[in-house]
C-alpha cells in the first residue's frame, strides 16, 4: 500500500494543507500586521534603547521577562505532556500529541527570544558568548533552553517523517520540501523500527530536559536573596505551573483547530474530558504550592519580605494577585470539577482563565519583588510602555501565524499514529489488559465486551 | 528540482545540525576553560558542562541514526516515485 492508500481514509487530515481557503490569507494578514507592528516599535527601542520601556530603577525587569517566563511555561504543554502519554501508552495521546509537540517548538522560539527584546540592544547578544560565566544560572538557561528547543524540534520532527512521505506519495506541492524532510522514508518493518527505537529514547530523554528548563528558569529568581524569589519551592512550583498553562493552551488550541478544520471525529469529547481533569489537578496542585509558598513567608514574618506579602494581598498588585487566584483556582475548580460544566465550551473559558492567571502569576513574582528592594528605596512603580505591549501581542501573533503556517504544510494530527492505533491498539490493549487482571480473558470476553 | 540536489540538501541538513552541535559544546567548554582560569565556582561550571555537552551529542546523534537507518533499509521499488 502506498501513501495514497494508507490516507485515503483521513482525507480530512489533509484538507488544511490541500486546501486554502479566503480565511486563511485574512488570519495570515491580521498577523502578518500585528506583527509588523510590534517590529516598527522594536526598531524604535533599538534606535532609543530601553527608555522607551516602562522599566526603571528598581524595577528592571517587566513584560519581556513576565513573557519570557510565561512562553517558556507554554512550552511544557507540548513535549512533556506528548512524552509522558506516550511513555504511559495512554491510547487517547493519538490526535493530540502532534499538536502539543507543535506548542511547544513555536513558543520555545518565542520565549527563548524575549530575553534579547530585554537586551534593548540585540548586539549585545555577542557578550553572552564572548563573556559569559558558566556559573551564572543566567546560563543555566540558556544552555538549557536551547537544549530542549534541540530536543523538542527533534521530538517533532521524528514522529512527522511518515506523514511528510504521505504527502510526499500524494504528490502534494511543494514536493520538494516533502522529497527533501521524508528522508526517504517507506515505511519498511525495519525503518519502521529504526524511527520507533529513536522516538523511545528521545521520550525518555526529554522529560528531565523539560523538567529541568523550567526548574533552571525560577533560579534566576531563587537564587537572589530578593524578598520574595528566594525560595526553595520556586523549582517545582515553577513546572507545575508551566504544565498547569501549557495543558490550558493545548486545549485552547485543540477546540479552536478541531472547529476550523473539521477535525470533530478525531478529536472527540472524551480527549477533551480526559485533559480537562489533568487540567484539574493541576489547578488543586498549584494552589497547592501557592499556599505553602505565601504561608512559609506569612509565617516567617521577616520585614523586606512581609513587604513585598502586603504589596501583592492588599497593596498595588492586590488586584492582580486575588484576579490570579480566581483565574487559576476558583473557575477552574468550579467548572471542571462539574460533570454538567466540563463540556467543550466551559473547558475552553476555564483553558482562557487559566493562561490569563498563570500570565497574572509571572507578573506578580517578577515585579513585586523589584519594586520592594531590601535597601531603603521608595517603591518602585512599573507602567508598561506601548512597546512592551505591542511586543506581547506581536510573540501571541508570531504563535498564531505559526501554527497556522504549519497546519498549511504538516497534518495536525499524526495520520500514521492513528492508521497504527486502529490497526494495532485493541490487540495491544487487550494483551496489557491479560497482563494486569487476575484471571485469564478469553479472546470470546474481549469480543463480547467490544459489542 | 532534481533527486541529486534533493540527497545534497539532505546530507548538507545532517551536516549543518553537527555544526550546531559542536558549536554549542565548543562554546561550553570554553566557558569551562574561562572557569578555570579566573578560579570561579568550577564545580558548578563542569557539573553544567557534564550534563550539556553529552546531551546534545545525543539529540545529533540521534538524528544521524534515523537519517542512515532509513537510508539503508530502504526497499528499491521503481513503482514508488521519488521517494528520497
Amino acid at each position: 500500500m502506498n501513501g495514497n492508500e494508507i490516507a485515503a481514509k483521513d482525507d480530512a487530515l489533509f484538507r488544511s494543507i490541500e486546501y486554502t481557503g479566503k480565511n486563511f490569507y485574512y488570519a495570515v494578514g491580521i498577523f502578518v500586521t500585528v506583527i509588523a507592528f510590534a517590529a516598527f516599535l522594536y526598531l524604535g527601542q533599538i534606535i532609543s534603547g530601553l527608555g522607551v520601556t516602562g522599566m526603571a530603577q528598581p524595577v528592571s525587569w517587566g513584560f519581556y521577562i513576565v513573557n519570557f517566563v510565561f512562553f517558556i511555561g507554554i512550552s511544557h504543554a507540548g513535549t512533556l505532556i506528548s512524552a509522558i502519554l506516550r511513555l504511559s501508552k495512554a491510547e487517547w495521546r493519538r490526535p493530540i500529541t502532534r499538536m502539543a509537540e507543535v506548542i511547544t517548538a513555536i513558543v520555545l522560539a518565542i520565549g527563548g527570544l524575549h530575553p534579547i527584546l530585554d537586551l534593548g540592544q540585540p548586539g549585545r547578544i555577542w557578550h553572552l558568548a564572548t563573556s559569559g560565566r558558566l556559573q551564572s544560572p543566567l546560563l543555566w538557561d540558556v544552555t538549557s533552553i536551547t537544549a530542549y528547543f534541540a530536543a523538542s524540534t527533534v521530538y517533532l520532527f521524528l514522529p512527522l517523517i511518515p506523514d511528510i512521505a504521505i504527502l510526499r506519495d500524494r504528490g502534494t506541492k511543494p514536493r520538494w520540501l516533502y522529497q527533501f524532510l521524508s528522508w526517504g522514508w517507506q515505511g519498511t518493518p525495519k525503518q519502521h523500527k529504526v524511527l520507533d527505537r529513536t522516538i523511545n529514547i528521545l521520550m525518555i530523554g526529554v522529560i528531565p530536559i523539560a523538567v529541568s528548563v523550567h526548574t533552571v528558569i525560577s533560579y534566576i529568581f531563587a537564587m537572589t536573596v530578593q524578598p520574595g524569589w528566594h525560595s526553595t519551592i520556586f523549582g517545582p512550583y515553577f513546572v507545575v505551573g508551566a504544565i498547569f498553562s501549557g495543558i490550558a493552551a493545548l486545549l485552547i488550541v485543540m477546540i479552536v483547530f478541531r472547529r476550523v478544520y473539521h477535525l470533530e471525529n478525531y478529536l472527540k469529547e472524551i480527549h477533551f474530558s480526559y485533559l480537562s481533569i489533568l487540567l484539574l489537578i493541576m489547578s488543586l496542585l498549584w494552589f497547592y504550592f501557592t499556599f505553602c509558598e505565601y504561608l512559609t513567608t506569612h509565617y516567617g514574618n521577616e520585614p523586606d519580605e512581609m513587604r513585598v506579602f502586603f504589596y501583592k494581598f492588599s497593596g498595588d498588585f492586590a488586584p492582580y494577585f486575588w484576579a490570579m487566584i480566581v483565574c487559576n483556582f476558583i473557575i477552574p475548580v468550579a467548572i471542571l470539577s462539574n460533570k454538567k460544566t466540563r463540556k467543550i465550551k466551559g473547558i475552553l473559558f476555564a483553558s482562557f482563565t487559566v493562561l490569563i492567571g498563570m500570565w497574572l502569576e509571572r507578573l506578580i513574582i517578577v515585579v513585586p519583588s523589584l519594586a520592594n528592594p531590601r535597601l531603603g528605596y521608595p517603591t518602585g512603580i512599573y507602567i508598561p510602555s506601548i512597546t512592551e505591549w505591542a511586543l506581547f501581542a506581536g510573540g501571541i501573533a508570531v504563535f498564531m501565524l505559526g501554527f497556522l503556517l504549519f497546519a498549511k504544510f504538516f497534518p495536525l494530527i499524526s495520520v500514521w499514529e492513528i492508521q497504527e492505533g486502529r490497526a494495532s491498539s485493541i490487540k495491544e490493549v487487550a494483551h496489557r489488559l491479560r497482563s494486569y487482571l487476575p484471571d485469564e480473558l478469553e479472546e470470546d470476553d474481549i469480543k463480547k465486551a467490544l459489542h | 528540482m532534481s533527486s541529486k540536489t534533493i540527497k545534497f540538501l539532505q546530507y548538507a541538513s545532517i551536516a549543518w545540525i553537527w555544526i550546531f552541535v559542536l558549536s554549542v559544546d565548543i562554546w561550553i567548554i570554553s566557558l569551562l576553560i574561562v572557569a578555570r582560569r579566573l578560579h570561579d565556582a568550577i564545580n558548578a561550571s563542569v557539573g553544567i558542562g557534564i550534563i550539556a555537552i553529552p546531551l546534545f551529542l545525543l539529540i545529533a546523534s540521534a538524528l544521524t541514526y534515523v537519517f542512515f537507518g532509513l537510508q539503508k533499509h530502504r526497499e528499491v521499488d521503481e513503482t514508488r516515485h521519488g521517494s528520497l
